[in-house]
């Protein structure tokens, strides 16, 4: 096969190349109708060419290849020590560049791997995007896999896998798998995805809806938010309303709507739930304020909760020295030592040594020593320890007043 | 390069030590133990004289591992280096929400 030489240095006008085509360093190409070479078009430094370029390959090596028009490379893209910029669009299958490439036209190959920074200003299509440092798109990436050392920073998105060592920051979209990354997640627009990781924070502005989230640090959400299972370290706030399977927040976690889970919800720090709050189970080690709380299963307290309507569950175990201020109702509800509530309404009430209410409602009460209630109404029994304290005797009523919630 | 130097805000803010090293940890992860000098200096923006100080460093905290592959070193993350990873990334978690103060973290919709 011939080859077609371009002297380094040189400005030269060329259209169909049979063969292979070598440009020697800082040589320039004028293009007459478009640039089409049969073989190999090879680059030995900077170079440029002035037009559409298409080829059976295109290969650079250590310099800045700048193409005026469009790429269409039938098989590869190889760059070695060197950077690709082009104009127009870029169409190939494997594309393999070190430094850089920039392309201001929609791209579509099956392959990226870029070592440096891969920089597109329209779209990009591909099975597969692997970037060491920076990954930035301005339009729609549609992708299977797409991989950063460094930040992804791209529009809308449809992929099935994100990830990425310091950030990704998209518009939104949908990510049908997993999205992974080491430090920081932003989503401008709303978001599906079937889970989300994230070492550091987290940001979906418009909400979303997913699978599991796993969030090291920070999670914050402007709208509703829908999931599995929430894993939140550190701090976290969902502007909306939080609909999962299970919540477990380790830190301090504000809802400003409300909060449905079908399984548990565990805070071990500090959470405020502006709506109500829902589940099978509930565990509290810090402190939970919600307008009101419902669960069909356990519900156990150690730290400190506070609600408006009341936190109802079929067992209700407010550990020692645990704090309800609003109404409890159960099932069997069981204040153990030095615990303390308000009104708490029950099948079974009974309070352990020197725990305090104010008001006892329940079918079967019974008060332990140096346990202090202002008010006891049961309609089965009262077994009050001689030694607790009453403002008045038990009464019995029958039917019992009715329980909030 | 990775976002290590995007502040909370998401201003720049000039890398210290500790974001160079998440940076070069973060791009030889990339590689999967196939990681050349000159690819991790092209992920990293860093000079290929200036990364080798920083890899010699990892390499003796144990942070990054070497192997011969193909005749040339090939680097890759260790247990350690992911550690290290784990808790940088985390800490910078923790410190851009402490940085947005408390009126930032609070949602305004009360029911």
């Amino acid at each position: 096969m011939t080859t077609t030489e371009v002297p380094k240095g040189r400005t030269v006008t060329l259209g169909d190349v049979p063969g292979d085509l070598r440009v020697g360093k800082n040589a320039r190409i004028e293009v007459s109708g478009r640039l089409t070479v049969a073989g190999v078009a090879r680059f030995d430094g900077n170079a440029e060419v002035r037009g559409d370029l298409t080829c059976r390959a295109l290969e650079a090596d250590d310099g800045t290849v700048r193409i005026a028009g469009s790429v269409h490379a039938t098989e590869s893209v190889r760059a070695h020590d060197a950077t690709i910029e082009v104009e127009g669009g870029f169409r190939s299958v494997h594309v393999d560049v070190d430094r850089g490439l920039s392309i201001r036209g929609p791209a579509e190959a099956e392959e990226f791997e870029v070592g440096g920074y891969l920089d597109g200003r329209s779209t990009l299509t591909a099975a597969k995007v692997s970037v060491g440092g920076k990954f930035r798109l301005a339009g729609k990436l549609t992708a299977r896999a797409v991989d950063a050392g460094g930040s992804v920073d791209v529009g809308e998105v449809e992929v099935d896998s994100l990830d990425a060592g310091g950030l990704i920051r998209l518009g939104g979209g949908t990510v049908k798998n997993g999205v992974k990354v080491g430090g920081r997640f932003v989503a401008r627009g709303p978001l599906s995805f079937g889970s989300l990781d994230a070492g550091g924070t987290a940001d979906l502005q418009a909400g979303g809806k997913g699978g599991s989230i796993d969030v090291g640090g920070v999670l914050s959400v402007g709208g509703d938010l829908t999931f599995s299972t929430l894993d939140v370290g550190g701090l976290g706030s969902i502007h909306g309303d939080a609909t999962g399977e299970s919540f477990d927040v380790g830190g301090k976690f504000d809802v400003g709507g409300a909060l449905r889970v079908t399984r548990s919800v565990d805070v071990g720090g500090f959470m405020s739930v502006g709506g109500d709050l829902a589940g099978e189970s509930l565990d509290v080690g810090g402190m939970l304020s919600a307008r009101s709380g419902i669960f069909t299963g356990t519900a156990r307290v150690g730290g400190h909760i506070r609600t408006h309507a009341g936190l109802k569950a079929s067992r209700l175990v407010l550990r020692a020295k645990a704090r309800a201020s609003g109404p409890l109702i159960g099932g069997t509800v069981e204040l153990e030592h030095r615990a303390r509530a308000e009104e708490v309404y029950g099948e079974s009430v009974e309070l352990g040594d020197r725990a305090e209410a104010n008001r006892v409602v329940a079918k079967r009460v019974r008060v332990g020593r140096g346990a202090s209630v202002s008010e006891v109404l049961y309609s089965e029994s009262a077994d009050v320890d001689p030694e607790a304290h009453l403002s008045a005797p038990p009464r019995r009523v029958d039917p019992l007043p009715p329980f909030p919630l | 390069m990775p976002s290590g130097p995007d502040g909370a805000n998401g201003t720049s803010r000039r890398r210290e030590v500790s974001d160079l090293y998440a940076t070069v940890l973060e791009v030889v992860k990339h590689y999967h133990g196939a990681a050349r000098i000159t690819r991790v200096s092209y992920g990293a923006g860093m000079p290929v004289d200036r990364l080798r100080n920083f890899v010699e460093r990892l390499l003796a905290l144990g942070l990054l591992k070497s192997e011969e592959l193909d005749g040339r070193p090939a680097y890759d993350i260790t247990a350690r280096g992911q550690e290290y990873l784990d808790s940088y990334w985390k800490l910078r978690g923790y410190l851009e929400g402490l940085e947005r103060g408390p009126s930032d973290e609070r949602p305004s919709r009360r029911r």
